[in-house]
């Protein structure tokens, strides 16, 4: 009887010990509460927007349009310079210099932010299919990931070359170790096929300021094409873009109005904000690329050139418009506007492609497929808004660099000079010169690897089937 | 040897339950004694029978105690012994079946000493009683040292005392084997890094599971929340055999905390204080203002001069701005006065400045007491710390409870409780830069500009409108921040448990604990516009932030426990289940647009962006383990753990981890010859497995992250997926084989104790880098191998005794580490990580070597340069970088390793001396073979890049044409061509980081016996405690004990908190 009592005993703490084992695979699963996930998200129309707009958000990265694009796109031509070279380590002052290596920093977040982009362009068009939503809206988000994902990889190869090609949803990150780099010219077929699937998909005006529209992916298949030298399959597009409605404007102080944003010059522009979402939304671009004092916390990239600044004449509306002289004589560029007394908030948008760039363009394919007429009419819509009196020039050579030079006075600060060297064969020679002739600049040198850029150091040694390209 | 050898009489019995039989003695046996004064060890004698107890004894450290036989109850034991140590120098300890008793105080003992009761001295102590019956804390229970067949490193009270100080790593450092503790920022009130041995892990955490008194504490809990005063014992689990039963926690080591547990007995009050003045204990120096002006032109002069011809040093500002150059090559105007050495300018040591002498101070009280039911220790304390680093501080409440009742002979119920309270500010020295980081800013800040005018009043954004013209050094100054900016903190935790253990069955117990763990933070910010930041001359932007967390954390455990003694067999054997969660919701708020800084939080601002985060983790097992000792002869352990995880992948929630040791005592063999040279030995050997867990709780799920964007000025929500997936995510599972053998020599008179240990981690949780096209940069996944293996020797000298009051022991712990990395991801040979990429960790080496280039001298001319390999833009005054492959070119392929931030061997040596009524003890620890990388030394003080104040060793050492030809560093130069941009990552930064500290001394005299109880008290103990006061090192740099928290950068140092020296007084009082 004792025994039995005392037998007993024992099944209480046995029942205390597996009180829990019933419910223990439930008690398992956790998830988080306060942060989405990847594979429950994107699956009704308000999901799927939260994605467009991350794309569009990948814009606004340091290694997109805030910093890189500009930066790449200028201080390696003649027309923008590092007035204190050593600030960020050297990062910018490299490109000034033509010292460029492989870990620079910039860099490095221009190839990692444009495959964020590309990635989360790509998950969109992955999952939209399945998505329950008007048909209309749904093309229009299509072509906006495409534009923009063709984008990205524009900039990609126009930088570093070959560049490694992903057009899918990352499932299993592990596949992409001994990928390579993707050709240029594959990458270039698919950045064509992409715009133009992306012309059809899109509306003429888009339905919020910002939006990528019709206009924007003619312009840049355009440009595209004429990077590829097939000026004549270009020109039907870029004439396509002015019938949508754009106009230049006729004050060009008004351009770059922080008051004026998305103006019916503009084709595409990425948006920055001054003062939302507790100082966000904004650009550093106003802090990096003013001279070093001029405000605080000034860096002094990307400044103006003296030469640039000397290029204008007198009479040109733009000089005062697009240039500043700091009191000691720095010029720096009014494209930038400071908006807020958070200097690293800036307001101003950068602006990807504007009428005035996409004029010139015409006027350069005129001029290449000697349509001399037509040329001369698109390039004196440029100079006559600048004050200028209009050429009529005959030989194609003569037009192509009096269309340089304006392109070079027009886009001044929008990060396409350097890239417009390049494109046109002219880079070694201008800037050969250019190093000549500019104090403090005797001892560099540019040579034929400098026209593509290194690629970072980090993804060679994250996977040696990256390799680099020659000369660095 | 027979003098020297320790007296202690041990007194054997089953169980404490034996002690209420010996309540039943009939009083016929009491003494009736005509002799009132007995010796002591006659009465102890005497005691053993009338209690039906052995008394085994030795004389000598007993010797001359006479007691009052007539006085003496030899009914009961506990009275007898609590009636003599109450009225002699002596003083037992009850610990697990055994009693301890020791002579307290080695003089003579005066009175009515007679030769005649003097009895045979015994020094040879019998067999049985070799062992002093050491009871240890295993997981879940504890052990007799003597069955343990792990490897365990035990810190007891004793080796606890000779510390004061607020940091908990004081406590432990240099005591044990297989222990490294480091500060990688000592801040007042920070976390020391504990790592045993050695790292196992890249990317997942390193840190040891912390057990109080049964509850496993949330991971990264600051171990300064437990009252340092409230501790009894440390038990640090190193081999996988003992850490098994932990599971998946197990891997880096178990460190089981015990706190202060009652005694039956009189009320027995502690208290102890301590007043001390900290002070800088690094080597830094920097130039004064005038060597600054010198190179300071030096550096600009040569900027100027490499970039153009028709240069001259001699040109005036104009002139170089006409011929083109650029602001980094103009001569600020204030250099005038110093270069032309005029006597009496401002001539600021930045350094000095904000790392001035701080006091500190310590008040604890412990209460001591029980009755036969009920035992209970309570604690409280509060330390007051100011740091050294201005503008920081901290103040801490912290408490203990610990309170055990039975409440019959079959039920006993327990509580622990720790609550604490702390509360600080500081600066975030890792992330806050030149902004906020006020030895960076030291470091930046020149000279010439002085902290306050003459009124005293601060002098704002001086140096920045001064060097805005020529872009020198743009820094706030540091002494304004501290005082005008707002980083206050408070830190509410409470952690503790509640058990009941009912014995309900004969040999069997069952024990069910609940314990919680709750954490309280709050963190405000506020920079008001008023003072500047870094490039930033005020006014500027205000900004504030505040942070917010609470975080709870639940244990529920049940514990079977069965304990059995068959002859000369022992058993013991546990059963358990736990379940443990853990939820946290943290808040931060950022607050901007303040109209003014009237309102100093971020009540003020008028735009706010919030980021809440949430998580949960649970956390279920099951347990078992089986102890089995035959004799003390062998002993044998056994161990299984089975543990489910929220924070695994779907296919890999549950693992399953175990166990075996072995331990045979060979000189209980009877084949073992006795002998006194070699007794005793014991052999160890276990083989285990156990696992890590610590990786982000949601590391299984491609999370996202908020991604906004702006539409014409409206903002447009977006969410983008900001980590890869990987359903396959689990524990990094550990096996390890640990070998020990513990032996006594030369009649125990030295006892060691040697480890050595091979660990293997297999599928090593990897924060991968992969190609970056797929759209993110890293994948967490379950994919890396590494080994550690290494030796720990233990040695402690038996405590000597040169005449009577003479008494010296010390202890030598050697541990020697070395990793190996095994195996990365597929594809992976490396993960190059950290500042400038200094870091690399390669298959086939060990994690984070420091890797760079190896400099070869200085180029010296033109000429030089062109006849060798060279980075583009190399100039005179560069480094001469070896072309390590012989292929005519410098790139990253000439790079190599220079050695890792681990050190390869950790010493520490504690030695205590004891004379009449003085203690001195010191523990010496020692870390070599490890290198420092020095962001600021880099970038600053010795790169001779010319934005910062060098240091004076950079400056002595530079190579200067004319003035130091034979110079090794590289001649200042504002241009900072790629030469020395690369230059950062190479032999010259990687500095030795070897050092031999004096971690802590403590000189402590006990007041007289008879002044003491003139004052009805039990004791006082005045002392004098050093921490850190003397360290022999070559480094130069601010924190020695630089550890970024990151694996991948070990021994990264960059204006981290610098340790400080303590000099305390302090006094210990019992009554």
């Amino acid at each position: 009887m004792n025994k039995f009592k005392k037998m007993k005993r024992i099944y209480i703490p046995l029942l205390g010990l597996f009180l829990l084992q019933s419910c223990s695979s439930d008690l398992l699963n956790t998830s988080p509460e306060s942060t989405k996930v990847t594979a429950n998200f994107y699956k009704d129309e308000a999901q799927l927007e939260q994605g467009v707009n991350a794309v569009y958000a990948s814009l606004q990265y340091n290694g997109q349009y805030q910093l890189a694009m500009p930066a790449i796109g200028e201080i390696p031509s003649d027309n923008t310079f590092d007035e204190v070279p050593a600030n960020d380590s050297f990062t910018y002052g490299e490109f000034d210099f033509f010292t460029i290596q492989p870990n620079n920093s910039l860099l490095g977040s221009t190839w990692k932010d444009h495959y964020v982009g590309i990635q989360q362009a790509n998950i969109v068009l992955n999952r939209i299919g399945g998505i329950a939503m008007d048909q209309t809206l749904k093309n229009t988000r299509t072509g906006e990931m495409k534009f923009l994902r063709a984008l990205m990889y524009f900039n990609l190869v126009r930088i570093f070359g070959d560049v490694p090609l992903v057009t899918k949803e990352t499932t299993d990150v592990n596949e992409y170790f001994g990928q390579g780099r993707t050709p240029v010219e594959t990458v270039y077929d698919f950045i064509e096929t992409e715009l133009k699937a992306s012309i059809d998909l899109l509306p003429a005006t888009a339905s919020q300021k910002g939006r990528v529209t019709q206009g924007a992916a003619l312009g840049v298949l355009g440009k595209v094409l004429m990077t590829r030298n097939r000026y004549s399959e270009a020109l039907p597009y870029l004439q396509k873009i002015e019938p949508l409605g754009y106009s230049l404007l006729t004050d060009v102080t008004k351009i770059f109005d922080p008051s004026n944003k998305n103006n019916a010059e503009i084709i595409f522009d990425v948006q920055f904000t001054s003062g939302l979402n507790g100082n966000t939304e904004g650009s550093q671009a106003y802090q990096m690329f003013s001279p070093s004092g001029f405000i605080s916390g000034a860096k002094g990239h990307n400044l103006p050139t003296k030469e640039v600044y000397a290029v204008f004449s007198s009479g040109d509306l733009r000089r005062n418009a697009f240039v500043g002289l700091t009191l000691s004589g720095v010029p720096y560029s009014k494209k930038l506007v400071k908006t807020s007394d958070a200097i690293v908030d800036g307001g101003s948008n950068t602006v990807v492609l504007r009428l005035a760039d996409v004029f010139l363009l015409m006027a350069e394919c005129y001029a290449k497929t000697n349509n001399f007429t037509s040329s001369n009419l698109y390039l004196n819509k440029i100079k006559t808004r600048a004050g200028l009196t209009p050429v009529n020039l005959s030989g194609e050579q003569q037009l192509l660099d009096e269309i340089a030079l304006e392109r070079r006075k027009e886009l001044v600060g929008e990060g396409h000079r350097w890239f417009d060297l390049v494109r046109t064969g002219k880079a070694i020679s201008i800037m050969t010169a250019h190093f000549q002739n500019t104090p403090g600049y005797n001892t560099a040198v540019i040579k034929s690897y400098n026209l593509l850029m290194p690629v970072p150091q980090s993804q060679i040694n994250t996977d040696p089937a990256i390799k680099q390209n020659p000369g660095y | 040897m027979k003098k020297t050898a320790i007296s202690i009489a041990v007194l054997g019995f089953l169980c404490t339950s034996q002690l209420s039989y010996a309540h039943g003695i009939p009083p016929f046996l009491h003494s009736s004694c005509a002799a009132a004064e007995l010796p002591i060890t006659k009465v102890l004698e005497k005691l053993s029978k009338t209690t039906k107890t052995q008394v085994f004894y030795s004389v000598s450290d007993l010797e001359d105690i006479l007691v009052d036989d007539r006085k003496v109850d030899y009914t009961s034991l506990q009275t007898t012994l609590d009636y003599l140590q109450k009225n002699y120098p002596v003083e037992f300890s009850i610990q697990n079946r055994v009693v301890t008793v020791r002579r307290t105080s080695a003089k003579p003992v005066t009175q009515n000493k007679t030769d005649k009761i003097r009895i045979s001295k015994n020094d040879t102590i019998p067999d049985q009683e070799k062992k002093i019956e050491e009871v240890v804390l295993i997981g879940y229970g504890k052990q007799n040292k003597k069955d343990i067949s792990g490897s365990i490193a035990s810190i007891g009270e004793k080796d606890l005392k000779g510390v004061a100080s607020g940091n908990f790593g004081d406590m432990i450092a240099g005591k044990a084997t297989g222990i490294q503790i480091t500060q990688s920022n000592a801040n007042p009130g920070a976390s020391p890094n504990i790592r045993i041995r050695g790292i196992g892990t890249l990317t997942a955490g390193a840190n040891p599971l912390i057990v109080v008194d049964g509850f496993p504490l949330t991971e990264g809990t600051n171990l300064n929340s437990i009252d340092p005063n409230s501790i009894a014992t440390i038990d640090i689990l190193k081999d996988a055999a003992s850490t098994a039963i932990y599971g998946s926690r197990g891997a880096n080591g178990v460190v089981l905390i015990q706190t202060k547990e009652g005694k039956k007995g009189k009320l027995e009050y502690t208290l102890d204080s301590y007043y001390g003045i900290q002070t800088r204990s690094d080597n830094e120096k920097f130039v004064n203002a005038y060597d600054m002006a010198t190179f300071m032109k030096e550096a600009r002069d040569n900027n100027y001069l490499s970039k153009g011809a028709n240069r001259s040093a001699a040109d005036d500002n104009a002139t170089r701005v006409s011929k083109g150059a650029t602001l980094r090559e103009l001569i600020p105007g204030y250099l005038t006065p110093y270069l032309n050495k005029e006597k009496g300018l401002t001539d600021t040591d930045w350094y000095s400045t904000v790392l001035k002498p701080a006091p500190m101070s310590n008040i604890s009280l412990n209460v001591l007491g029980g009755n036969d039911k009920t035992k209970y220790s309570f604690t409280g304390s509060y330390l007051n710390q100011k740091g050294i680093l201005i503008g920081t501080d901290y103040e801490k409440y912290s408490g203990n409870i610990n309170l055990v009742t039975q409440m019959s002979d079959k039920l006993k119920f327990g509580v622990s409780m720790t609550p604490s309270f702390a509360q600080g500010s500081l600066f975030d020295m890792v992330n806050g830069g030149r902004t906020y980081n006020l030895l960076q800013m030291a470091t930046t800040m020149y000279p010439f500009f002085a902290p306050r005018d003459a009124n005293g009043n601060l002098l704002i954004s001086q140096q920045i409108k001064a060097n805005t013209p020529t872009d020198g050094a743009l820094v706030e100054n540091p002494v304004a921040i501290a005082e005008m900016t707002k980083r206050r903190y408070s830190l509410f935790k409470t952690f503790g448990n509640i058990f009941g253990e009912w014995n309900f069955l004969k040999d069997f117990k069952y024990k069910v604990s609940a314990g919680g763990d709750y954490t309280s933070y709050e963190y405000n910010f506020f920079d008001p516009s008023t003072v500047g930041s870094y490039r930033t001359a005020a006014p500027d932007v205000t900004t504030a932030s505040r942070t917010e967390y609470i975080t709870k954390n639940y244990l529920i455990e049940n514990l079977l426990t069965y304990d059995k003694k068959v002859g000369d067999h022992s058993f013991n054997v546990i059963a358990g289940q736990s379940y443990q969660q853990e939820e946290s919701n943290k808040v931060t708020t950022l607050a901007a647009g303040f109209p003014d800084n009237s309102i100093t939080n971020i009540g003020g601002g008028t735009s706010f962006k919030v980021d809440a985060d949430q998580y949960k983790w649970t956390l279920i097992s099951y347990f078992s383990r089986f102890n089995y000792s035959y004799q003390g002869k062998y002993s044998f352990m056994a161990s299984y753990r089975r543990d489910g995880s929220s924070r695994f992948g779907v296919n890999t929630k549950w693992g399953d981890f175990y166990a075996v040791s072995l331990g045979w005592t060979v000189s209980k063999e009877n084949f073992f010859p006795k002998n006194n040279i070699l007794d005793p030995l014991k052999f160890r050997f276990s083989v285990g497995s156990n696992g890590n867990n610590q990786i982000p709780n949601f590391g299984a799920l491609s999370l996202m992250a908020q991604e906004n964007y702006v539409f014409g000025g409206i903002l447009a929500p977006g969410y983008r997926s900001s980590t890869a997936p990987n359903p396959n995510i689990s524990w990094e599972k550990s096996e390890s084989k640990n070998v020990g053998i513990d032996f006594g020599l030369f009649n125990k008179y030295l006892n060691v104790s040697a480890d050595y240990y091979v660990l293997n981690r297999d599928g090593l949780l990897l924060d991968v880098p992969v190609p970056q096209q797929s759209g993110y940069s890293t994948s967490l996944q379950n994919i890396g191998k590494l080994r550690n293996n290494g030796l720990e020797i233990q040695v402690s000298l038996k405590p000597l005794h040169i005449g009577e009051s003479f008494e010296y022991s010390n202890n030598l712990s050697f541990s020697m580490n070395k990793n190996k990395v095994l195996a990365l991801a597929g594809g992976q040979t490396q993960i190059v990580a950290g500042a400038n990429n200094f870091a690399i960790t390669k298959v086939g080496e060990s994690i984070a070597e420091m890797y760079g280039y190896n400099i070869l001298g200085v180029y010296k001319s033109q000429t030089e340069i062109d006849n060798s390999p060279h980075i583009s833009g190399t100039m005179v005054g560069d480094y001469i970088m070896e072309d390590l492959n012989k292929d005519g070119k410098i790139d990253t392929n000439d790079k190599k390793s220079f050695g890792s931030g681990i050190p390869k061997y950790v010493l520490g040596l504690t030695n205590s001396f004891r004379y009449e009524n003085f203690e001195l003890n010191f523990t010496l620890y020692s870390e070599l073979g490890r290198k420092i990388y020095n962001g600021d030394m880099v970038s600053i003080s010795e790169s001779g890049e010319g934005f910062g104040v060098p240091s004076q060793y950079y400056f002595d050492n530079r190579y200067n044409p004319v003035t130091n030809p034979n110079g090794i560093y590289a001649m200042p130069n504002m241009n900072f061509s790629n030469n020395r941009k690369e230059a950062r990552t190479s032999n010259i930064f990687f500095k030795n980081g070897d050092y031999v500290r004096l971690r802590s001394v403590k000189l402590a005299y006990n007041l007289p016996d008879q002044l003491v109880s003139k004052l009805k008290v039990k004791s006082i103990q005045l002392y004098f405690v050093g921490n850190n006061l003397l360290t022999f090192t070559s480094y130069r740099g601010q924190n020695l004990d630089a550890n970024s928290d990151s694996i991948l950068t070990q021994g990264y140092d960059s204006g981290y908190y610098p340790i400080a020296k303590v000099y305390s007084f302090g006094m210990n009082m019992k009554f």
